[in-house]
């Protein structure tokens, strides 16, 4: 049922002027996804800093809540340019997008690692004042901080493998994947 | 000196067989890492200059900073030229044939000769007593720099 309400969604979509637009449009749909790619530099790159800060690998002589703070901002400024970029990428290949396994695991991993960042958040604002100052952060904190890293590798792969079609509705799929990648039976 | 016997031979070697025949493999070690690569390079490039440009991390002293970013850059700079090789080992004869390969090839080199040669022995000693602007210039430089390898490297995938 789902399957079938996103499966329309996307025809719809691609049906509007808008996303034939940017599909067509070779070199706007290409900076799109550059502007996307390369913002990984911004949004993960921060992350990365201040999720090796914890974990005691970067920066470990200034306080943590520093590295935090100061990097957090143009992180959150990446973070939506590659939101908005998403959005415009999803909008130009919508049918193709939705029923694409990959695609979906990227968002099933977005998903914890936001609440992941919640999380992570929420613990260091608690007990920075005790640590801020060690080279590492408490346990529970370096866990997240892993685990962001991790959830991160993830999205970055599971994005880069959406141009793949190797489990694409038109292969020769099981019945759970081709369910699991969004496919409907004619 | 003719280079297309290299690209030729790069991509029957054992690297170039592996990328070619296994997509996946291709895909993840080459593709994703390369990126997650990219991240941590482009990353520590831009802590490191927008701290110079006193835009962030203006109360942590920028030869922190600085030496930090380094440490990283350097590192984030081994992985992604060792999963290029790979990527391109696959498909050596048409990056051979590609005019992005090679403006990306060459904006590399100017960024690795600018990072090695200028910026870092620059940066090495108290920045305090370099003069503002020089700091500014080599900050701005190095983000277009860098910028254009990442840009023109996205773009090969784009053409041919």
């Amino acid at each position: 049922m789902i399957n079938e309400l996103l499966l329309q969604f996307s025809e719809w979509l691609y049906a509007t002027g808008g996303s034939r637009a940017i599909e067509e449009s070779y070199y706007l749909y290409n900076w799109i996804e550059t502007t996307h790619v390369l913002t990984i530099m911004i949004c993960l790159g921060m992350l990365a800093f201040i999720d090796l800060r914890m974990l005691g690998y970067a920066m470990p002589n200034v306080p943590a809540s520093t590295i935090a703070a100061r990097l957090n901002v143009p992180m959150m400024i990446g973070f939506a340019i590659m939101f908005i970029t998403g959005l415009l990428l999803f909008y130009a290949k919508p049918v193709y997008t939705n029923q694409s396994i990959w695609f979906r695991i990227k968002m099933v991993l977005l998903v914890v690692a936001f609440f992941n960042a919640i999380r992570f958040h929420r613990h260091m604002k608690a007990s920075e004042s005790t640590w801020s100052h060690e080279p590492r952060a408490p346990l529970n904190l370096r866990i997240s901080a892993a685990l962001s890293l991790g959830l991160w590798a993830g999205v970055v792969t599971t994005g880069r493998l959406i141009a793949y079609d190797w489990f694409h509705c038109y292969r020769d799929l099981p019945a759970w994947l081709g369910a699991a990648a969004g496919c409907v039976a004619e | 000196m003719e280079l297309l016997p290299f690209f030729e031979w790069a991509e029957t070697s054992f690297l170039g067989y592996i990328g070619k025949n296994y997509g996946g493999v291709y895909a993840t070690f080459g593709q994703s890492v390369h990126l997650m690569a990219l991240a941590v390079l482009g990353g520590s490039v831009l802590i490191a200059d927008l701290r110079l440009l006193n835009i962030i991390l203006r109360d942590v002293p920028s030869e922190v900073v600085a030496d930090q970013a380094h440490k990283w850059f350097r590192i984030a700079l081994v992985v992604i030229l060792s999963s290029g090789i790979f990527m391109a080992a696959a498909v050596a004869q048409r990056m051979y044939y590609n005019d992005f390969f090679w403006a990306k090839m060459s904006a590399l080199l100017v960024g690795i000769i600018f990072v090695f040669a200028v910026k870092r022995p620059l940066l090495k000693g108290r920045h305090d007593e370099i003069n503002p602007i020089v700091i500014k210039l080599v900050a701005v430089a190095s983000i277009l720099v860098w910028f254009s390898v990442a840009a023109t490297g996205r773009w090969i995938g784009f053409s041919g």
